[in-house]
């Protein structure tokens, strides 16, 4: 009864010391044998910014993320995250610093249900030990409860109640894509990596998804990092937006600002500028 | 404790209910059952919690002192457009126990038609249950002076309405003001015992198959009433569950989910959201439910398609029982007595299959299962009785207060509505209309005496429904008087009577029979998209939309064996000759539907005329522009070939 009951307990109130996340990423340069990746990129994240990472095919942007959450250590340049080094960090590390993601292909657990999936997330939050938690006695009984009372005010928010005890092999697409964002949810992050959260679904899908972005952005104070290639839900919803092409990062600011850069308009349109087909990417990106 | 509040002295505790309003009997219940028993249970981030007696009536007043605040006066009305949650009731009980009129509308509903209920009634605050509601309201807030505040009751994505003034969220209205200060408790006493059981405590709008809906006025003598009646006829008591799924706006929810519960002091559950309903049904395993027809039906041909996917062994046993069982129920329904030898395989057959089945549906705990508001099957009552579950038809409409007339437990016929409810006669009027007079009967039409005065006959009340009663005493109703039809040959046949016994078939969602002043009869039919979807890929049938899903040939081969399976049963008259499976669903939004789900046939006749037309022709294929209206007020075109189909007489399958 959390309507007349008041607000929810642990997402409710978003205290900005804990939300707290400002990463600087400086000359990164990463290369595989001869193909180089990224070159000299940098870019800054501040508290509180939804910002956009995009591009065209193959610019680097999942490399760019790889290299923020330690999938990929680059051999230059320096990841910071409020002031710690995360460079060379493996990815176990990173989420304790605070830096939930979701990935392009869906990484979850088909075979377990949407509860076990977002629990799991939960493991780094429980302080119990084998014994007790075999027992289900004392501290560990408090502890699960205070999970799994987070982890349905996560599945009110993202409005999975018909869905929580399915396997979420078993869920669509789109669904599953929800499932992930709680599960990077579940880590309650200071900075929250979304790969193409909107590959593959349907308008609906996407909808839905926009509101939750927006909701966890203005309403929680999420920090956020997007990578996304509908470019009419990019320029809606991110307050910067930061362009790679070939590994370089070619244009940063405003939306409005990137629609009229000439960079990006040679980037998605070719060194050949035909004046009708400039002219319909700019309607199309007018339409957002 | 007086012996009018004991448990024993429940006969004189339902006696005296007439005697209090739906408020004043919430104090009453607080006194007699207090924090012993549970009065509402909702599920919440995936737990039930429960409120008793004493917490009901501490929110009830607590939401009713808020809007005392904020400046709700006697006579004034208020709107509530909620799904089932808790903060309905709280609304509802409130606003009465101010002395003011609550009418409910359909969350459903359009913003044009919120608009103009609202204007009719002038209500002076609405409550509304998320941000949906709002936008609809913002939509024509010019149209609504009159509207002070907007109250609503899930915050969720309100945040950015922060600063309108006309907006305020259930949670703050309920810490307007401070329940033990001793001044607003003091006059919030005293506005609740000027209410008087005669004043009117709803406005509900008639479900209006035909033309503009009517608010019909009910007392709180009608409500208590009711309750009364119904506590005579079933052995309900406080503990007893009801859960609420049928929507607020209509009168089942009103009269048992609110009047009937709280009279009895029965438990009111809430389901989480509305897609959570099948699986909350089974953790609470109601008492008591009166659900539509739809409803049954939806759940029988479920467990139909379920058992027809499961194991070779599984099914011979279901096979088996609904064997056993149809046996047990025929001589049941004759007064035979049963043999032991079916005595002893009912039993194995209960033990095997039944119990656990209706335990995997919810259904292991009913006293009483009830349907109505719609002709059922009676093959969907037998489908069910056979498993054990004791389901029954009922009747009643919006006017009469709700439920009247229902089948007594001993003597049950599935083609029935049953016999009346204590205090309550019904006899059939000359032209087959039946009439009802009863204390429950409504107070009239808000503003719309002659509608009132058409509604009432020397007394009693015209019920629009043709039936007959029948040697036992047992009322049958054939369907609306305004839609028995006759054909050119001037053979009468039920449309209704016809539609309910297709949509038994779980290939078929919904039916539209025509025929009037015609040679024959005809059908437009809506295939069932989910069974017939299942149905067409275990035989690799490739389809895309509905639209392409009803024109494939083997589909429509599927539908045209059911047709033939049901024109076996009718008398010849009535045997449908042709058909046309619709490229669309029929929807509410198209105005086709009520938001109930009745079929609005006038406007579905006007809407498909060349297709009606054209089945009274020699022609096989159609070639039709339809249009399609989407939720955001969009309206789509569909340009499609439909196939005409001949129902020829054939073996059934």
């Amino acid at each position: 009864m959390k309507a007349f009951r008041g607000q929810p307990t642990i997402f409710s109130s978003p205290r900005t010391e804990k939300r707290q996340a400002e990463l600087q990423v400086k000359e990164i340069y990463l290369s595989f044998g001869g193909v180089i990746a990224l070159a000299n990129v940098d870019f800054s994240v501040r508290t509180g910014e939804l910002i956009s990472l995009i591009g065209p095919n193959g610019a680097g942007k999942t490399s760019m993320l790889n290299c923020i959450t330690g999938y990929y250590h680059p051999q230059k340049g320096s990841i910071l995250f409020n002031g710690t080094d995360l460079t060379r960090r493996p990815p176990h590390e990173v989420t304790k610093q605070g830096i939930g993601r979701t990935f392009q292909n869906i990484e979850l657990f088909p075979g377990m249900t949407v509860i076990s999936n977002i629990l799991l997330a939960r493991h780094l939050f429980c302080t119990y030990g084998v014994g007790k938690a075999s027992l289900f006695v004392g501290s560990a009984r408090e502890e699960e409860l205070r999970q799994r009372r987070l982890l349905e005010e996560l599945i009110d928010f993202l409005e999975m109640h018909s869905i929580r005890k399915q396997a979420v092999g078993s869920l669509p697409y789109g669904l599953q894509k929800r499932v992930e964002l709680g599960r990077a949810l579940a880590l309650e992050p200071k900075l929250l990596v979304l790969d193409e959260p909107f590959a593959g679904m349907t308008l609906e899908e996407r909808e839905d998804m926009v509101r939750f972005l927006l909701e966890l952005n203005h309403g929680w104070g999420q920090t956020m990092i997007l990578v996304e290639h509908d470019m009419s839900i990019v320029m809606s919803i991110s307050q910067r937006v930061v362009v790679l092409n070939f590994g370089r990062k070619i244009a940063e600011g405003a939306p409005q600002e990137i629609l009229d850069h000439p960079e990006v308009v040679k980037a998605y349109l070719g060194e050949d500028e035909d004046n009708e087909e400039e002219s319909r990417y700019h309607e199309c990106l007018a339409k957002s | 404790m007086s012996a009018w509040l004991s448990h024993e002295g429940d006969t004189s505790f339902a006696q005296a209910l007439s005697r209090y309003t739906l408020p004043q009997i919430l104090t009453k219940q607080v006194e007699r059952l207090g924090s012993s028993e549970k009065a509402i249970r909702k599920k919440s981030l995936g737990v039930w919690e429960a409120l008793t007696w004493v917490d009901y009536l501490d929110y009830m007043k607590k939401t009713a002192l808020g809007l005392m605040s904020l400046g709700l006066r006697r006579k004034e009305s208020v709107g509530i457009i909620t799904g089932n949650e808790p903060e309905w009731l709280f609304s509802e009980l409130a606003a009465q126990a101010l002395g003011a009129v609550t009418i409910n509308l359909f969350t459903t509903a359009a913003a044009e038609e919120i608009q103009g209920a609202l204007e009719r009634v002038q209500a002076s605050y609405v409550i509304v249950q998320d941000q949906e509601q709002v936008d609809k309201l913002l939509d024509v807030r010019e149209q609504l002076p009159f509207v002070r505040k907007v109250i609503y009751v899930d915050r969720t994505g309100m945040r950015t309405y922060g600063d309108e003034p006309w907006l305020i969220s259930f949670y703050d209205l309920l810490q307007i003001s401070e329940p033990n200060e001793t001044e607003q408790a003091r006059l919030f006493e005293e506005e609740l015992w000027k209410g008087q059981p005669e004043d009117v405590a709803i406005m509900t709008l008639t479900s209006g198959t035909t033309g503009v809906p009517k608010l019909a006025m009910l007392t709180h003598h009608n409500f208590t009433e009711m309750a009364r009646n119904w506590m005579e006829t079933v052995a309900i008591s406080p503990g007893d569950n009801w859960i609420s799924i049928t929507p607020p706006a209509w009168i089942v929810d009103q009269s048992f989910g609110l009047g009937v519960t709280l009279c009895a002091g029965m438990t009111v559950n809430f389901p989480e959201t509305e897609e959570t309903v099948t699986e909350d049904f089974r953790e609470i395993g109601p008492t008591i439910l009166i659900a539509p027809a739809r409803f049954w039906e939806d759940m029988a041909s479920k467990i139909r398609v379920k058992i027809s996917d499961s194991s070779f062994v599984k099914r011979k046993l279901f096979e088996l029982s609904e064997k056993i069982g149809t046996a047990v129920t025929e001589r049941e329904a004759n007064n035979q007595p049963l043999p032991l030898y079916l005595r002893l395989l009912k039993r194995c057959a209960s033990l095997v299959v039944n119990r656990p089945l209706l335990d995997r549906i919810g259904c292991s705990q009913f006293k009483v299962a009830l349907t109505g508001g719609h002709p059922i099957s009676p093959d969907v009552i037998r489908f069910f009785r056979s498993k054990g579950l004791n389901l029954k038809q009922c009747y009643g409409l919006t006017e009469g207060g709700g439920i009247f007339q229902v089948q007594p437990d001993e003597e049950v016929k599935p083609e029935t509505v049953g016999k009346p409810l204590p205090g309550v006669t019904v006899r059939i009027a000359e032209d087959q209309e039946v009439l009802v007079s009863t204390s429950t009967a409504f107070l009239g039409y808000y503003q719309n005496p002659e509608a009132t005065e058409a509604s009432f006959m020397d007394g009693w009340l015209c019920t629009g429904d043709a039936g007959y009663i029948d040697g036992d005493g047992h009322l049958l109703i054939i369907g609306r008087k305004q839609d028995i039809m006759r054909t050119r040959e001037g053979d009468a046949f039920s449309p209704d009577f016809i539609e309910t016994r297709l949509k038994f078939s779980p290939y078929v969602k919904e039916v539209v029979i025509f025929g009037e002043s015609r040679p024959y009869i005809t059908a437009l039919v809506n295939i069932d998209m989910g069974n017939v979807g299942n149905w067409a890929e275990d035989r690799m049938i490739p389809y895309t939309t509905y639209t392409d899903l009803s024109q494939q040939p083997a589909v429509q081969e599927l539908i045209m064996g059911e047709v033939r399976h049901v024109n076996h049963q009718l008398p010849d008259p009535m045997k449908i000759h042709k058909m046309v499976l619709l490229y669309k669903l029929l929807d509410a939004d198209d105005e086709e539907l009520t938001r109930t789900g009745k079929v609005r046939r006038g406007l579905v006749a006007e809407r498909y005329d060349p297709l009606i037309q054209a089945m009274y022709t020699d022609r096989s294929q159609i070639e039709v522009r339809g249009e399609v209206r989407y939720r955001d007020g969009q309206v789509g075109t569909i340009i499609t070939r439909v196939t005409l189909l001949t129902v020829e007489e054939g073996k059934l399958s």
